[in-house]
């Protein structure tokens, strides 16, 4: 089911940034919503379909962590950070997709996959993720692209 | 290493902290933003890592909490669509061109999206359509849904609702300018086999002989909600009526109708 398909990666995703389930759905009713009113604007130049929903799914998640309301209790989630290999390996079901993006992300170098799932699943800016990590701006700007790229071409996106 | 603008080559390294949202605020979002206006090289790049986020929000999916589509579905019939905001060449050409288009150019991502018409995303994500098994159900559910992305991007949609006798509501996302519709029902019984629901495009004038035509049966409730159903041939000034008939429905309505709609 398409529902599913969408759903499930919309959902999912907002709930590794937001982590609390009320809020992640409450995000993902504004995503849903906001598909609903502007699909009639959907430009398919700009990419697929599921990269237009799963950007606007993952931005509302960020913006909601990111908003001075949920300073306090991001604070408190830095501790629990779990490694990020676990992050994806904790995934509730494993899939096709999953395995590859997991082996994908396996041959990265530990610097590049931290910092790619911190920034995307932790919803850290690159500047937080480089504190985290001890690294400097610059490395970690070339670490989260270079990173990217390796992805890229190990997921075969055109 | 490319020789360009050091400001230009700092900007550029950015494309993979942009495609996982990851820029510092809003200010640097922009600036980046038109840094991809001037640098095509760039902003190809950078659609191609966003490609990989979405491959990341993949990997993450994790089963909704019950009840999450229903509550979408109550929004959205609450909620205006925004009306495309392109010229009307633009608008033809797409409205042609887009259910046609592939959905996702990594073609690791075809095969796990595969039902799918690019603007049929609202009816899609929102209503759930698509419930197909075979191939030729696929099919059938590829050029409905065209139908249905046709009917939703259509610049005069409009969409009405209204509770049935038997309980229940049932939507109708209508474009007069296309005489078509797309039919949606929420919280009907469930009927015992050999019964079904049937729906009527009403005419206003009830006595005429062609007043009353038959649009075709519901589908079948997943979880109290039907499909998205579409129906043509809109005549103005017709009401949809719902009645419930004997399997294989009607040639005219034989009980009386548990929901009519001015649409």
């Amino acid at each position: 089911m398409v529902y599913d398909q969408l759903a499930r990666p919309v959902y999912g995703v907002i709930r590794r940034v937001v982590r609390d389930p009320a809020q992640s759905e409450e995000v993902a009713q504004e995503v849903l919503l906001e598909v609903w009113r502007s699909a009639s604007r959907f430009d398919p130049d700009m990419g697929g379909a599921a990269t237009w929903v799963l950007t606007i799914a993952h931005r509302r998640a960020i913006d909601r962590v990111r908003s001075a309301a949920a300073a306090a209790a991001r604070e408190h989630r830095v501790a629990e950070t779990p490694e990020p290999r676990d992050e994806v390996a904790e995934a509730v079901e494993a899939s096709l997709d999953r395995e590859r993006v997991q082996r994908c992300l396996g041959g990265l170098t530990e610097v590049q996959r931290e910092s790619i799932t911190l920034a995307y699943y932790g919803g850290y800016t690159y500047r937080q993720v480089a504190a985290l990590l001890g690294v400097t701006l610059a490395a970690i700007k070339t670490r989260i692209r270079d990173g990217l790229i390796r992805m890229r071409d190990c997921l075969g996106v055109s | 290493m490319l020789r360009v603008n050091p400001f230009w080559h700092d900007l550029h390294i950015l494309t993979g902290a942009y495609a996982l949202d990851a820029l510092e605020d809003a200010s640097e979002q922009e600036r980046f933003a038109r840094h991809l206006r001037r640098c095509g090289a760039c902003a190809a790049e950078a659609r191609g890592l966003r490609e990989v986020s979405t491959a990341l929000a993949f990997a993450a999916a994790q089963e909704p909490p019950p009840g999450m589509r229903e509550r979408a579905l109550e929004l959205a019939e609450r909620t205006r669509q925004l009306p495309p905001e392109l010229s009307k060449r633009h608008r033809k050409r797409s409205r042609l061109a887009w259910p046609q288009l592939p959905w996702l150019h990594g073609p690791w991502l075809q095969g796990l999206v595969t039902v799918t018409a690019a603007v049929a995303i609202a009816a899609a994500v929102v209503f759930g359509i698509g419930q197909s098994d075979t191939r030729q159900q696929l099919n059938q559910a590829r050029s409905q849904q065209a139908a249905i992305a046709a009917v939703l991007a259509a610049p005069d949609v409009r969409t009405v609702t209204g509770p049935t006798s038997l309980g229940g509501r049932t939507t109708a996302v209508v474009s007069a300018e296309l005489r078509e519709l797309v039919v949606s029902t929420s919280g009907l019984p469930v009927l015992t086999s050999g019964r079904v629901y049937q729906l009527w495009l009403i005419g206003p004038a009830p006595a005429a002989a062609t007043a009353v035509r038959s649009a075709g049966l519901l589908p079948a409730a997943t979880s109290g909600l039907t499909a998205p159903y579409f129906a043509s041939g809109l005549v103005s000034g017709d009401k949809l009526g719902i009645t419930v008939e004997p399997a294989g429905g009607a040639k005219q309505p034989t009980t009386t109708p548990i929901v009519l709609l001015p649409i």
